[in-house]
């Protein structure tokens, strides 16, 4: 009975708008773009509630933040296609991702625009990245950061982002825009725009150098030499980042690689081209992220 | 029921297109659009399927205000060029209890714009019981008062066999009590406590004002104050609160509770008191004074509870409690003519924190002026070991029970005969 139902139903098959199943589920938007109706190969479209893709971006739609780790899938170097793009990924112990605030002037919702202190909570290892992370306590709210060379628990940490006549004498761990520092101090945490979180000098051990501070921006030096001109108001942390030994490390073993995730590289010989070999080259020229027009020639 | 298949049949088999593209990417199980689900092409093999680059963004529209959009509404068909037509949302005309939407929190009719600090029994705040004393304004002093315990070193306090019943109790609790190898550690802990609560209410033919009292398991509290200008609330589910018709005597004498107002609340500058506290926008019993609220480790794993969160946990529901009877008996006005005394007793299955309450004032406003009052008895052991295997590792642990102390069973006799002896 439901059988000649349904081949009623098939035979009578129009073009006509799709109903709503039901009251309370929204309408269906069909793209009835390239139709070509025949009446062998239907292919019948239907609906799932669970998801369809296999959701590996679920980091990426959260919006609001916490401290709460969150599981991450590995890619194993495959992007969205299903195929390698990046060799040498796969593995390795699993992991899960502890939401890092990278932008180390943000205010609480009500207390914007002064400089406020929080007290470090723990330092830990995180297997997402090679530095350690700090919980930092403040006001009513936790986040995660960077941890520097000597942060403790139980540190006062002051975050500020104003910027006085006189230079800062800053503590290890403080964060201070880059006009309110003394020339020559190690930073980490380098902001290059204001505001949009820092992006340079994360890894562990590493710091810059403050150099110069020229009207209304300042020239840091990134750890690989490379020099950069941002504008004055960017946020930078005091101090080295936090594991400083971490290149002396000993790997030892094909299998301690393996936990970190690192497959092994192919084992074909292959001769070396053009990129290989020590390089002796002068320095890039100095990046500059402020936009002004120069007014010096070019 | 036939028509109606038919139609509901047809309803389905008009989403039959060959050849289309589904874009069911805006449909989620409860209507609202999610970007878990994306297009499929079902008429290829999987590889060419997924073949599709990730999907763009659509482009932002721009509200300019005071600029007329031109649509194609009128002409009752798409015209390439013109702008979508943006109707007003369609309300049902009356009231259908099946398709009702909540208005959003700020229209509802309780909102107030304050946030209010929730603290209940899955909360672990940061700074542990410096911080449950300062939001009920309390001065806690480690140790219990010694007249209390002295309550139990009396022989007409002290049941017959004491020592060897409470050992026994203890072994029936770890070992005896299941077909596994060993209890599971809930399993113990609230084995252990209800035997021992059965030990003294066998206390019950020499001192009778024990049987006017009673056992409350999952009882719910709610408890609201303010402190300075913030809202705080305690909601919550807990362990076991044991009520009698008689409130408890006072502990603490006059003098003494008008030198706490000379003291000073601890302050843990830069974290703030509410932290760890969620934030929300804003019935006749026969046995009506809380006497002692046992709590026990609980064994979700989303709420692992240190031993210092653990003692804020056991202050902040004893001034809840204490605070609720407060508002009851005396309603809104702010200092008590009585004291009222409420007891704790938390436990793990071996290390208990024995804790007594007083709560003087329900002034918690300012933070000078007469503050309540808590002692703290911490990490006082039952027993060492209690160990199932003798052998751990090669190494010779002796099986069974080991390394009990007698004074910790009589402390917590002393405190379930409070007030009646």
């Amino acid at each position: 009975m439901a059988l000649s139902c349904l081949t009623r139903a098939l035979r009578s098959l129009t073009l006509s708008q799709p109903a709503l199943l039901s009251s309370q589920t929204p309408v269906v938007q069909l793209k009835l773009g390239t139709l070509v109706p025949s009446t062998v190969s239907q292919c019948r479209g239907f609906l799932t509630t669970a998801s369809l893709k296999h959701n590996r971006a679920y980091l990426k739609q959260l919006d609001k933040y916490t401290i709460r780790p969150i599981g991450i899938k590995k890619s194993g170097g495959r992007d969205h296609t299903g195929k390698i793009r990046t060799r040498g990924i796969g593995g390795g112990h699993k992991q899960k991702h502890r939401w890092v605030d990278f932008q180390r002037l943000r205010y609480e919702p009500n207390k914007e625009g002064q400089p406020f202190e929080e007290k470090v909570v723990e330092v830990r290892y995180d297997p997402c990245r090679s530095a350690d992370i700090a919980l930092l306590a403040g006001g009513n709210r936790k986040r995660w950061i960077v941890a520097t060379e000597k942060m403790q628990a139980g540190d006062i940490i002051k975050t500020s982002g104003v910027i006085g006549r006189m230079a800062v004498s800053a503590n290890e761990g403080d964060a201070y825009p880059l006009g309110a520092l003394p020339v020559g101090t190690l930073v980490n945490n380098l902001e290059i725009q204001p505001g949009r979180g820092s992006k340079y000098i994360r890894a562990a051990g590493t710091s810059g150098v403050l150099l110069r501070k020229v009207n209304g921006t300042a020239i840091v030096q990134l750890p690989s030499k490379q020099q950069v001109q941002v504008l004055e108001t960017c946020i930078v942390t005091v101090g080295r980042v936090s594991n400083i030994d971490h290149n002396k490390r000993i790997i030892g073993k094909a299998g301690r690689n393996r936990w970190l995730g690192i497959r092994p590289s192919s084992g074909l010989w292959k001769r070396k081209g053009g990129w290989a070999g020590r390089k002796i080259k002068p320095l890039p020229p100095m990046k500059n992220y402020v936009n002004l027009p120069s007014i010096s020639a070019n | 029921m036939l028509p109606e298949a038919t139609r509901y049949l047809k309803a389905t088999v008009s989403l039959f297109s060959p050849n289309v593209f589904l874009n069911a990417s805006k449909l989620s199980a409860h209507g609202a659009p999610s970007s878990l689900q994306t297009r499929r092409n079902l008429r290829v093999s999987h590889c060419f399927a997924a073949r599709v680059p990730p999907q763009k963004k659509p482009r932002e529209k721009v509200e300019i205000p005071g600029l007329e959009m031109v649509t194609y509404g009128d002409r009752m068909h798409y015209v390439p060029g013109l702008a979508k037509p943006v109707y007003p949302p369609w309300e049902m005309s009356f009231k259908d209890p099946r398709y009702y939407r909540s208005p959003p929190a700020q229209e509802m009719a309780l909102y107030k714009d304050k946030p209010c600090y929730v603290f209940n029994q899955r909360t672990s705040i940061l700074e542990g019981v410096r911080q449950a004393a300062w939001l009920t304004k309390t001065h806690v002093r480690p140790g219990l008062l010694p007249h209390l315990v002295s309550l139990a070193a009396k022989p007409e306090n002290q049941l017959p066999d004491q020592d060897e019943r409470v050992q026994n109790a203890i072994k029936h609790s770890r070992f005896w009590d299941t077909t596994e190898p060993r209890p599971r550690k809930e399993k113990y802990s609230n084995t252990l406590l209800l035997n021992l609560l059965h030990l003294c209410a066998t206390l019950q033919p020499t001192h009778p004002a024990v049987g006017r009292r009673i056992l409350a398991e999952n009882y719910s509290l709610a408890a609201t104050w303010k402190r300075g200008e913030d809202l705080f609330q305690i909601r919550g589910r807990n362990g076991l609160l044991h009520c009698s018709m008689d409130p408890l005597p006072r502990i603490c004498g006059e003098q003494e509770v008008l030198e706490t107002s000379d003291q000073v609340l601890e302050s843990f500058y830069p974290v703030s008191p509410t932290i760890d506290l969620q934030q929300v926008s804003e019935g006749e019993y026969p046995y009506p004074h809380a006497h002692t609220l046992y709590f026990l480790e609980t064994s979700d794993p989303n709420c692992q509870l240190r031993p210092e969160q653990f003692r804020a946990k056991m202050i902040m529901f004893t001034f809840g409690n204490a605070l609720a009877r407060a508002h009851k008996l005396y309603g809104p006005q702010s200092l008590l003519e009585r004291p009222i005394t409420v007891q704790a007793v938390g436990t793990n299955g071996r290390i208990f924190q024995f804790l007594v309450f007083q709560l003087n004032t329900t002034d918690l406003s300012g933070d000078d002026g007469i503050k309540n009052q808590a002692w703290l008895d911490e990490d006082v052991e039952l027993y060492d070991f209690a160990k199932v295997r003798p052998f751990i590792k090669r190494k010779e642990v002796p099986a069974g029970l080991a390394g009990y102390k007698p004074e910790t069973f009589s402390k917590f006799l002393a405190l379930y005969l409070h007030g009646a002896a």
